[in-house]
Parts: structure tokens; sequence; C-alpha cells
């Protein structure tokens, strides 16, 4: 069939990141397949806006499909952050099948996502605390180091563990760590060599299911989506959801053990002990409760979409 | 100019002389404020591992701050930079009617931003939209811009009507 | 509306008188509303007005003006001038040379070309015409001497180009060192090669001394100070170089006080100044990333990528159809558009044939360097316009070809040693 509609992806990361090679351009090759050519998908050269505007992007119509992280509009998503607290991501593609459908069962219908179709959310692999050669056990020797944070949940983290959070986009932690701006930083194994601080990065500290993730989306514009055919939506419909999701999880999971081969010589890593578990577990409590704050102003139940959230996770990960 | 020997010649004169100084102590205080920040963050966490907290989103806040609130005064004199490649030869009427009609696309255009910046700021305020850790609301930002933009494009068409002589830079 | 229209229609507005600023959203708004439709359109230009003007990477535009500003303010850069003038003075078209290595020595402590240019305008200028200098040599020795404010370190183009490409900004400031030194001699080569095509009948100033010239050059150390104070402060890891220009500023005001320049008038008047060229710069960005994205949307980067991959086959013949790119754009668009234009598809291109990216952010800025100086649409011309409004621009554009030509011999000689740009960098 001939080519009725051409989809625009706005893109803010290089060709090469594991979002777009590994997420966004399979995706664009299922669609015009699923679609038999009706539907083309065309990833812009340049994104049309910074990485923050990527949600409005979608919203207005600027451009048919984006991808952004929610945390870089702080006030405007409030129940995705439950996706990003500590200790819940035991893989990328399990934590993301378990936000997804406790989006589907809980969170949609608050109508967070106003304006658009969602397409998919995801998270990136369990995060972790690197330093450039600073102790990273016991935990004391974390005091006074300064860390990059990736948001408001590592901030938080990052100030009870008594460290100096510093606030940077992250194409600049390269020239922050490498100058010493910087002593550590909060990323996925993926990150480390991404931006290319393999060299740069000697420590890590992790502990199980993470210390803190990043929740993703990936939007339609509603008008775009209203104007398809009901065969090209159910076409769309087909590779999009859980679907999408888990290849999104599997994606970044792929990318972390990529990241971890990487530095798995060059970085001695130290896993919590039972007793660091306690402490760091005691700090993060203060996190979980102004997560809880927000959730429930939302009249969303906390502890119930937690629970949804790890029971589905668990389901994922015994797979 | 003509102009410039009648009262009103010598009152536009005056009028852009003023709001060129009390642009000149506003955008003044806030550039030293914006050095400040810099370093007060820097010195701050080298000597007392004590950054600024929220120094990138005050940074962000004050860069915004002079760009928007020196747009009035800029306007008033004409200082947006074009090339005279052609036009610096029209003469009399025709040169008039240049003046004329290249502000009117100014104002044309400073009007539609103002109107679209107003319109973000209504969407930034219905999510509710902040800085990351200082909490700032956002949508009060983008209407205050909007307002400047907007006392702009009436400046830069009052201008165009009254057929003002143009503006040169000129010292505060 | 496809982009040749588009740019069609953007230069007759511009050429019309229109403020480049409007011109550029102007005719961005009726292409992307042709292409993406009203609402969308209008929204998006909200947007950008919004995102664009508090944007923390920019902030470096406004500090690295306000370090060169007070820098003025205080007596250096004239002195700078002076310095230049006490070793060259006495050469065949000397005091254009002065003004190229004043030039060069400003843009250590200042980020921007647009504002070199101003500055070393003011000063240089009327001395070169006292001494019977031509329009055509004065003017266009400021202008292109101007244009090594982008390249050497600090600069808000590499800052930019950085960001875009994720590499260390600290290694490319220290890689656009010695290709500015170059710049700096190609540049008093060109003065040379302009007073051999266009002979001028110049009078010579007499040879000083080397205690008068040394006593001359002691003015330079405040430049000096601040240079290795921003420069000392990113490798030592004390600061980034987005808070280097804030580091530079306060370090360029604490100089003027210890001068005692630290007026309340003239420091006013240095600050209107820095805030009225910053709103005035950021309106034509704000203008040139909508028009960019009108471009994007339009296609236009991916037919430049697809013309450039069908016509070279291996690494050189791609770079030099990249130097052919930027000398066509850099006549018509702006530095800062230029670069957010072309950058983001080019440079993976160049990756791929295994350039390496800091050489080619070097590459880039001096590439971009040239659209400072070539007609139709030459910033630093225009600013030279505002320093000396008597100066037809005619002049100028002609004056500057034979520094145009350096320019490119610049950019040969930089493909073929390519060790000329990485050596600094990859000895830290
Ligand atoms: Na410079
Ligand atoms: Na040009």
């Amino acid at each position: 069939a001939a080519q009725e509609t051409t989809l625009r992806v706005s893109n803010w990361l290089p060709p090469s990141h594991p979002i777009v090679k590994d997420i966004v351009q399979p995706w664009a090759e299922q669609v015009e397949e699923a679609t038999e050519g009706r539907v083309e998908v065309q990833i812009l050269d340049a994104p049309l806006g910074p990485p923050p505007a990527h949600f409005d992007l979608a919203a207005t119509g600027a451009a048919d499909v984006t991808f952004g992280v929610h945390g870089y509009t702080p006030g405007r998503f409030a129940l995705t952050d439950i996706a990003e607290l500590p200790f819940l991501t035991p893989s990328a593609e399990a934590l993301s099948v378990g936000l997804w459908r406790l989006h589907e069962n809980m969170l949609a219908e608050q109508n967070e996502h106003e304006g658009v179709k969602v397409l998919a959310l995801w998270g990136h692999g369990p995060g972790h605390l690197f330093t450039t050669g600073g102790d990273v056990t016991p935990l004391d020797a974390l005091e006074g180091a300064k860390v990059r944070v990736a948001g408001a949940v590592t901030n938080q983290l990052a100030e009870e563990m008594g460290m100096v959070p510093l606030q940077a986009p992250a194409p600049q932690t390269y020239e922050l760590l490498s100058g010493g701006v910087a002593d550590g930083i909060f990323f996925p194994y993926e990150s480390i060599p991404f931006f290319k601080l393999d060299s740069i990065i000697e420590k890590g500290l992790r502990v199980p299911g993470g210390l803190y993730n990043v929740s993703f989306f990936f939007v339609m514009n509603e008008g775009t989506w209203n104007e398809l055919s009901e065969e090209n939506k159910a076409a769309i419909d087909s590779v999009s959801g859980e679907p999408l999701v888990r290849m999104a999880g599997q994606a970044w999971d792929n990318a972390d053990a990529a990241g971890l081969e990487a530095i798995r010589d060059t970085v001695e890593f130290h896993d919590a002990t039972d007793a660091e578990m306690e402490e760091i577990r005691a700090e993060a409590q203060a996190i979980y409760d102004a997560v809880r704050e927000k959730v429930e102003a939302k009249g969303v139940d906390f502890d119930a979409a937690l629970q949804m959230l790890q029971d589905e996770t668990a389901k994922v990960a015994s797979e | 100019m003509t102009h410039d020997k009648t009262g009103a010649g010598r009152r536009v004169r005056a009028l852009r002389q003023t709001f060129r100084r009390i642009t000149a102590v506003l955008t003044g205080v806030l550039l030293l404020a914006l050095t400040g920040v810099t370093l007060v963050d820097v010195l701050g966490r080298y000597f007392f591992s004590s950054p600024l907290p929220g120094a990138s989103e005050m940074t962000e806040l004050l860069v915004m701050a002079i760009v928007f609130a020196g747009l009035p005064a800029i306007c008033l004199d004409d200082g947006h930079i074009t090339v005279d490649l052609f036009t610096a030869q029209l003469e009399g009427r025709a040169a008039e009617i240049q003046t004329m009609a290249g502000r009117l696309v100014v104002a044309l255009m400073l009007a539609i931003v103002s109107w679209q910046l107003w319109e973000h700021g209504t969407r930034l305020g219905s999510y509710g939209e902040t800085t990351i850790y200082l909490r700032f609301s956002l949508s009060p930002v983008a209407k205050a811009a909007s307002a400047l933009c907007g006392a702009s494009a009436l400046i830069v068409f009052a201008m165009a009507v009254m057929c003002l002589p143009k503006g040169v830079s000129e010292d505060i | 509306m496809d982009w040749p229209i588009g740019l069609a229609l953007l230069l007759g507005l511009i050429f019309a008188g229109v403020p480049i600023a409007f011109a550029l959203s102007g005719i961005g708004l009726i292409g992307v509303i042709s292409i993406i439709g009203l609402d969308p359109a209008l929204a998006m230009l909200g947007q950008i007005y919004f995102d664009s003007g508090r944007s923390y990477t920019l902030s470096v535009v406004p500090l690295f003006l306000l370090m060169g500003n007070f820098i003025v303010q205080s007596g250096i850069a004239s002195e700078l001038y002076d310095a230049a003038n006490a070793w060259l003075r006495h050469r065949k078209g000397g005091l254009a040379m002065a003004t190229i290595v004043a030039c060069g020595g400003f843009s250590s402590v200042c980020g921007s070309s647009l504002a070199t240019t101003a500055t070393m305008g003011r000063i240089s200028l009327p001395a070169m015409r006292r001494y019977g200098y031509s329009d055509r040599l004065a003017a266009a020795s400021v202008a292109a001497g101007g244009t090594l404010g982008i390249l050497i370190p600090p600069s808000v183009i590499l800052v930019i180009y950085g960001i875009l490409t994720q590499q260390d900004i600290g290694k490319l400031f220290l890689a656009g060192l010695v290709p500015g030194l170059i710049g700096v001699l190609f540049y008093i080569g060109a003065v040379r090669l302009s007073l051999a095509v266009h002979p001028e009948n110049l009078e010579t100033m007499e040879k000083l001394s080397l205690r008068d010239r040394l006593r001359a050059t002691k003015g330079v150390a405040g430049a000096l100070v601040l240079f290795v104070w921003v420069l000392g402060g990113i490798y030592l890891g004390v600061f980034t170089a987005t808070e280097a220009a804030g580091m530079g500023a306060g370090g360029a005001i604490l100089i003027t006080a210890l001068r005692r320049q630290l007026t309340w008038r003239n420091t006013l008047v240095t600050l209107f100044d820095t805030a009225k060229t910053t709103a005035v710069m950021f309106f034509i960005l704000f203008g040139a990333l909508y028009f960019l994205n009108y471009v994007n949307l339009s296609g236009l980067t991916s037919d430049l990528r697809d013309w450039i991959m069908a016509l070279g086959v291996g690494r050189i013949p791609v770079i030099l159809m990249i130097i052919v790119l930027f000398l066509v754009l850099g006549c018509l668009l702006e530095s800062l558009s230029m670069i957010l234009l072309t950058v983001p598809v080019l440079f993976p291109i160049v990756a791929d044939l295994g350039f390496d990216l800091i050489w080619f952010g070097v590459f880039v800025v001096v590439a971009t360097e040239l659209s400072y100086i070539t007609p139709p649409i030459g910033m630093n011309v225009f600013v030279m316009r505002i320093v000396a409004p008597d100066i037809p621009l005619q002049r100028v554009f002609a004056g500057v070809l034979p520094f145009v030509f350096v320019d490119i011999l610049r950019l040969l000689l930089l493909i073929a040693v390519p060790a000329l740009v990485l050596f600094v960098p990859n000895s830290m």
C-alpha cells in the first residue's frame, strides 16, 4: 500500500545512544512493517527543542512522537516517581514492565500525560554510585564528597548520605569529573562508558535493586493518533505498549551488560554490607516519604501502587 | 533628521535617555548578581564544601531577566542589528517607509511572541511546573517575559505609526 | 514551503532592512506553519523563546562579554594595543599588524568575536586612520582579527560545540591555542598580502628602543593574569568552562578595581553595554533557533548530508566538501546558527570517518570564523559599521579578501597537520 502518513520523531540524543539505536529505530521499523509501509517514521536530524521541552513538543504537536525524562519537568509528573525509588530495580526489563502494568492499572486514569497517547514508559538499569578514587566504604568515607546528581531522588539521597550534590547536565559530566570539580556520580553501568568516564572512574558502590532509577516516557501527539485509520492504530498498538516496554527494558539491560563489561577490570566495586544496607535504607526513608506525599496528593494509594509495582516487577524478574 | 530640532524630537531623545538609564541600573544589578552567583557557588564549593544550592537555576533565571529586561530600551533605540547594505542609500520618503515597514514587522513578531509566551506560561501553570531544586514556579517567569515583549511591541508599533526618527547608539 | 524558498525570503527580508532577529523568526514561523500547521508552530514559538532564554549553557555569553568589557574599562585593552604597537610600529603596515596581535591578546580574555571586534575597532581604528591607513585595510584587519575571539580560549562557540558533541570543553579550549596563534601569524601575512596587492602610502613610525618596548609591554600583565586565572582554574578542576565565564568576569572586575578604574559612571556604562549586547544577541539567537527548526523540519540537513555522502568517498573529499559547505553557509548565516545547524548533522559523519572530534571542533570554529567576515551577512563587518559608520560596507568586504584567503590556507594546514590542533590537549 502507498504511504499515507509520516510520523516525525524529535530526538535529543546522539544516534549511537541505546535509546535511539535499540528502542526508537527498531520501533520505527516495526511500525513501518506492521502498517505495511502506510505509516513512515522519520527521526529528525536535530531536536526541535532542549530535552525538557520534549513532552510539550509532542503535546502541542510540534513533533508527532517524542521521548524524554519525567524528572526534567518538575512539578508536572508525580506518579512515575514511584519507579525512581531506591532498591526497586532488579533489571531494567522487570522494572519497566512493572511500571507499565502499574501505569495501565492505576496511574493512567490520573491523566498526567495529557494531550498525548502514551506509547511506552520505561526505566534504565539499576543506578549506582561511582567515584573517581574516593573510598565508598565505610559510608562515612563519602562524607563531603562532591557528587553529580541525576534529579530530585539522587539529590535527596546525596544529601542524606552527607555528600555535596552538584547539578549539571549529563553531557558535562566528563568535564566535571575529569577536572576534579566533582568526586563522584550517580549513573547506571551503561552511562559510564557512554559519557567516556571509564578512564576516570575507579570505585563503585552497589546495592541490590540499585540506589535510584529514572523513568522515561515515549509518547505520540493525541491529534496525530486520532487522525490515524483504525487499521493503522491497531498496527501501531501491536508494536507499542508492553512489547515496546519490554524491548526498551531489554535494550537497557544489554547496554548495561556491555557497560559493566567495559569497566569490570578498571572499577573496584563494593557491594553494600548488611550493616551498610540498614544505614542506606534508613537514609532512603526520607525519599520514600517525599514520594508518598506527592503521590497521595494526586489521589493515588501509594502503598497499593508500590505493592503492585514490586509484585509485577518480581513476576517479570522470575520469568 | 528635521524631527530632532522640534520639541517632539527633543522629547523622544529625553524618553530614550530615561529608558536607557533605568535599564542600565536594572540590568547592571542583574549582571552583577549573575557574576556573584558563580563566584559564591565556586568559592563556596572549593573552600567550604558548600556550593550555592540551585546556583545553575539562579543563573538561568538571571540570564533570562537580563535578556528580556533589556528589550524595551533596545526597541526604543532601534537597536536590533540590521543589514543596511541596500537601505542605507534610501532617502526622504522612501527611507521613512522602509523604517516604518521594518518597525511594523518587529512589532508584529514581538506581539506574536508575547502572546505565545503568555500561552506557554498558562500551560506551565496548569501543570504546576517548577525548577528542579529551588522549586521556583515557572509560569510567572514566562508571563513576565510575555509582558516585556508585549510592552516592546507597543513601543515599536507607536514608533512606526508616529514615524519617530531612527534611534542611534547613544551613551546612557 | 521548501527550504530554498524560505532561504530566499529570509535574505529578502534581511536586505530590506528588517532586523535579523525578527526576519529569522518571521520567516521561520511561516515555514513551520506550512509544515506542521498553525497551532503547533505558534506553541513552538513560545517554547523556544522561553527555553532558550533560560539556558544555563548560554549564560557564558553575557559573562564572557562582561569580562571583556571590564578589561576595556580597566584600560588594559588599549594597553594591549600600545604594547603590540611598540613592537611592530616601525614595520610596513605595522599598525595593522599590531591590531591583529592586540585582537589575539584581547581574545584571550574575551569569549566573543563580536566583542573583540567592537573593542579593538574603537581602540585601533582611530590610530590607523591617523597614520594614513586606508579604510579598507584598517577596517578589514579589525574585522578579521576580531574573529580570533572564538578560537583563542575562552570561547562561547567552543563551549556550545562541546555541549553539542559531548566533548571536553577544557580540551577544546587548549586545542584552540595553537591554531589561534597560527591565525595571528597568517593574518599578519594577510596584511602584507593586502599591501602588496594595493600598495598604500603609509607613514612609518620610528623604531622604539628595547627598553621602551618592554616598558610598553608591562601593561599586558593584567590580561595575562586573567588568562591564566581562567584557563588555570579549568585545568586544575576548580571550576568548569561554563563557570569560568563567571569567574573571569569576577576577576576582570577585581583587576579594574585594583587599577582604580571602577568608577560608578564607567561601571554603569560597561554593565549597560553588556546587557544591551546580550539582549540583542539572544534575540538573534531565538530567531535563529526557530528558523533552525524550520530548516530541520524541511529536511535541509538531510539533503546536505546526502549530498556530502554522495559526493565524497574518502576522508579528505568529505572534509573538503565540508569546507565548501561552510564557505557557502557562512556567507548567509551567523556563527551560532551555523554551528547549531551543521554540527549535529556532521559530527557523526566525521567521527565515522575517523576524525578526532576535538580536532573537528577547532576546524569547525576556524571555518565559522570565516562567516563573520564574508558577505553578504558578516557580523563582524556589521559591528565595524557601528564602530565606524562612515566606512561603506563594500569597502570592508573588499578589504577582508586577503584574510579570507589565508583562513582557507589555515584550514588546509589543519587538515594536513592535525597535530597542530591535538598536540597541546593530548599532552595535558
Ligand atoms: Na577568546
Ligand atoms: Na558571512
